[in-house]
């Protein structure tokens, strides 16, 4: 397989660039395209994206919508398989996964986090968070207590019992996060997770994640629209029809912001 | 830091699914009572006539029974009356086992020895074989094939050469109608029909000289008032004339059933008389010319019109001796219970055909209700599949298996299949009971199959959950197979 790094595909902005040279890679994609075809019309959501996301890396990928952050996100989360090219985790090709590694990897490795929150309605906060753990094989009494332990640390110990309908959309989105870091994952992936919140609510989400991110070392790989998020990230990436149309560590995009948009 | 390495994915736990499933359940309580509710019709649909064949069969049987017991007075004076003809005996020997009293009855009557008794009971059978082709026959096939001839003389015709060639050539003509015996057993029955008319007539002259002895007996009285006292000499009189006359069971069952026929026509005999008739005119307001006996009978139910009846009698010069209210009663009920008899005889004629004794019309009507009801169910899990869309996906996302995810859909339809079962196993049962019981009258209740009937109940609540958990099958692949990253679509 052709080990293709940041540097050959974007020529900037590298590992190397931010003195990490040694860490490892998490995530690393090569030629990744994806076609839809949708009532005979053919759609060219990703036209080869190459990149490599290290380990504790918060990074936002920024792009206007349609522009295929949510095609990436499938992509690199195991949820749907490339019309071109190869996605590693860990240097595992995700395409060479039988159905019940695909599960284990789902549940044990990848934390999802939806803009929608897509928590189980008739679960409440707790059971939504040990479902996941369920599904991983630990016993109820386990994961009781390992769920109480993260509602806490989203703040929700005392709502643990309380449905999603009874709960405001940055309480549900803390609980997603919860459920999100049920299995420990190595990596989080959040699909515009604060464009249904009100703009304190969403900083709250952002500063939750920054924290994660810092304190327990877990990947962050954000798709937003917020610009706040470049004051928490360390690498920012923009897709522009199915493209990666440059990247920037965090110290750069500084410099320039007043030029952004 | 943590190092990926990928293993298999576990299964869920069986009771964890069941507890998932019934929280989604729960959670959408008016869509599942929704389908519950088709299942429950169904199945009611179903129970509703599995119990009530089940009921009408057991009905059937127990009336047959109590027909032929509420009729012993009737069979017993006509035999005591009437020697009988050929055809009776013949029908006598033929559907009657060895060791029955009417059969060493008629060996007694007849002297016969055992062996000659074997075989007249075989070319019995034999000849009402014969009989039973022919009057199955319609009019104008019986005439082209023996005439006008009926009984024994249907094998005397045969036994003239140009009668057996009309049959024959009759028989070869008519391609829809099939003679089972063989040629050469025809031929010996034939051949020995004039013997076995000899000894039938035996019967019947030795069945004559019997009667003629009890008539002796009876004299100038009525047969019935002396059948009235079978319990206790009349019964020796029958039983020395050489009939089988159980005195320790059928004696006393005679005797009670005689004086129940005496008093009966008494009763109706009464109502000619003017105070009686005036009576029941008054009570229905209608004309004396008016009243008929079936009135009196249903008045008569009651102890209070009784006891005013008993005095119009009186008042009318009749005897009532013997009679009071109570007896009265009585006998209107045993009236009432015969009647009944009679209905659920004639309603349950069909009874025990078909499809577990439904009829091919029922068992086709059954089948295309429970089409109806598994398209029900698909239906709805196909809706419920469709509007979880998000929450299957999701479930994907956090490490669902696809087999969990059918489980889960399976289970769903399961247990709704088994809660509309329940329901619908009770209600069919309560409705089918109702209905046979509005039929034939309450005095039926012995006759319910309750066993038969709480296992239909079973069946009908396992053949409900098959039938939901197979109506779930597509749906629940359809759910199975959903991508995880529709979990990723914003509606
Ligand atoms: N399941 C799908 N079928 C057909 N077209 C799709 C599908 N998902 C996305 N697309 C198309 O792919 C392109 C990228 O979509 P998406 O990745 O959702 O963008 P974003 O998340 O950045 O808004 C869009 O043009 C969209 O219409
Ligand atoms: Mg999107």
């Amino acid at each position: 397989m052709a080990a293709v790094t940041a540097e050959q595909t974007n020529g900037q902005n590298s590992a190397v660039a931010n003195g990490n040279g040694d860490r490892r890679v998490i995530i690393r994609t090569v030629g990744l395209k994806k076609t839809y075809m949708m009532k005979g019309v053919l759609t060219e959501a990703l036209r080869g994206v190459d990149i490599e996301i290290f380990q504790g890396e918060f990074i936002a990928v920024m792009g206007p919508s349609g522009s295929g952050k949510s095609t990436f996100f499938n992509m690199i989360g195991a949820l749907d398989s490339p019309s071109v090219g190869r996605v590693f985790i860990d240097e595992v090709d995700v395409a060479q996964l039988t159905a019940e590694e695909l599960a284990y990897l789902r549940c044990h490795k990848i934390g999802y986090i939806f803009q929608s929150y897509n928590l189980i309605k008739y679960m409440t906060a707790l059971e939504n968070v040990t479902t996941p753990m369920a599904f991983g094989g630990v016993m109820p009494d386990q994961a009781r207590e390992r769920g109480m332990g993260i509602l806490e640390i989203v703040g929700l110990k005392e709502r643990w019992h309380h449905r999603p309908i009874e709960m405001s959309g940055g309480q549900q989105q803390r609980v997603a996060i919860a459920r999100s870091l049920a299995n420990n994952p190595s990596v989080l992936l959040c699909d515009e997770p604060t464009a249904n919140l009100d703009l304190n609510t969403g900083q709250e989400i952002l500063e939750l994640l920054q924290r994660l991110n810092k304190e327990k070392g877990v990947t962050v790989i954000c798709a937003t629209h917020d610009h706040r998020m470049m004051n928490i990230c360390d690498r920012l990436m923009w897709i522009r029809d199915g493209r990666i149309d440059r990247m920037a560590d965090r110290s750069e995009v500084h410099i320039e912001v007043g030029t952004i948009e | 830091m943590k190092e990926i390495k990928i293993a298999e994915q576990p299964w869920l736990s069986l009771h964890r699914t069941i507890r998932i499933t019934v929280d989604g359940i729960r959670y959408r309580l008016f869509r599942a009572s929704v389908t519950v509710a088709v299942i429950v019709v169904a199945v009611a649909f179903l129970m509703n006539i599995l119990s009530e064949s089940l009921i009408k069969r057991s009905v059937a049987a127990n009336t047959r029974e109590r027909i032929q017991n509420a009729r012993l007075i009737y069979a017993w004076s006509a035999k005591l009356t009437s020697p009988g003809s050929l055809e009776s005996v013949v029908a006598d020997l033929a559907n009657n086992p060895p060791e029955s009293a009417i059969i060493q009855e008629i060996q007694g009557f007849g002297d016969f020895s055992d062996r000659e008794m074997t075989e007249l009971r075989q070319q019995a059978a034999e000849i009402a074989f014969v009989f039973s082709f022919f009057n199955g026959l319609d009019y104008a096939k019986r005439r082209s094939m023996i005439h006008t001839a009926t009984g024994m003389g249907i094998l005397n015709r045969l036994r003239t050469p140009a009668g057996r060639e009309q049959f024959e050539t009759a028989l070869a003509r008519i391609k829809s109608v099939h003679f089972d015996l063989p040629e050469e057993k025809l031929d010996a029955l034939l051949e020995a029909t004039p013997a076995v008319t000899v000894q039938l007539n035996k019967i019947l002259t030795a069945r004559g000289r019997a009667i003629a002895e009890i008539n002796r007996e009876v004299k100038n009285k009525d047969l019935l008032a002396c059948l009235a006292e079978a319990d206790h000499r009349f019964g020796d009189v029958i039983r020395q004339a050489g009939f089988v006359f159980d005195s320790e069971k059928l004696a006393p069952i005679i005797a009670v059933q005689a004086q129940r026929l005496i008093d009966t026509l008494h009763l109706e005999k009464s109502m000619e008389e003017r105070p009686c008739r005036q009576l029941i005119a008054q009570q229905a307001n209608i004309l004396p010319a008016d009243v008929n006996v079936i009135m009196m009978w249903d008045y008569l139910d009651s102890g209070r019109f009784a006891d005013r009846y008993l005095e119009r009698m009186t008042s009318a010069g009749l005897d009532v001796t013997g009679l009071d209210a109570e007896r009265l009663v009585s006998l209107a009920r045993g009236r009432k219970e015969n009647t009944a008899l009679n209905k659920a005889a004639r309603l349950t004629v069909d009874a025990g055909r078909g499809f577990m004794g439904l009829g091919e019309r029922l068992t086709w009507l059954l089948f295309v209700s429970m089409l109806v009801c598994g398209i029900g169910i698909t239906n709805a899990m196909m809706m419920s599949v469709t509007e979880r869309f998000n929450e299957i996906a999701t479930l994907k996302c956090l490490g669902a298996l696809d087999g969990f995810i059918m489980l889960m859909f399976v289970l769903e339809s399961c247990f709704m299949g088994l809660v509309g079962g329940a329901i619908g196993a009770l209600l069919g049962a309560i409705i089918g009971l109702g209905r046979v019981m509005a039929a034939f009258g309450v005095n039926f209740f012995s006759a319910i199959p309750v066993g038969d009937i709480l296992l239909g109940m079973v069946v009908s609540v396992i053949l409900g959950t098959l039938l939901a958990a197979v109506a779930a099958v597509v749906p629940s692949y359809k759910a199975a197979r959903l991508a995880p990253m529709e979990a990723m679509r914003v509606e």
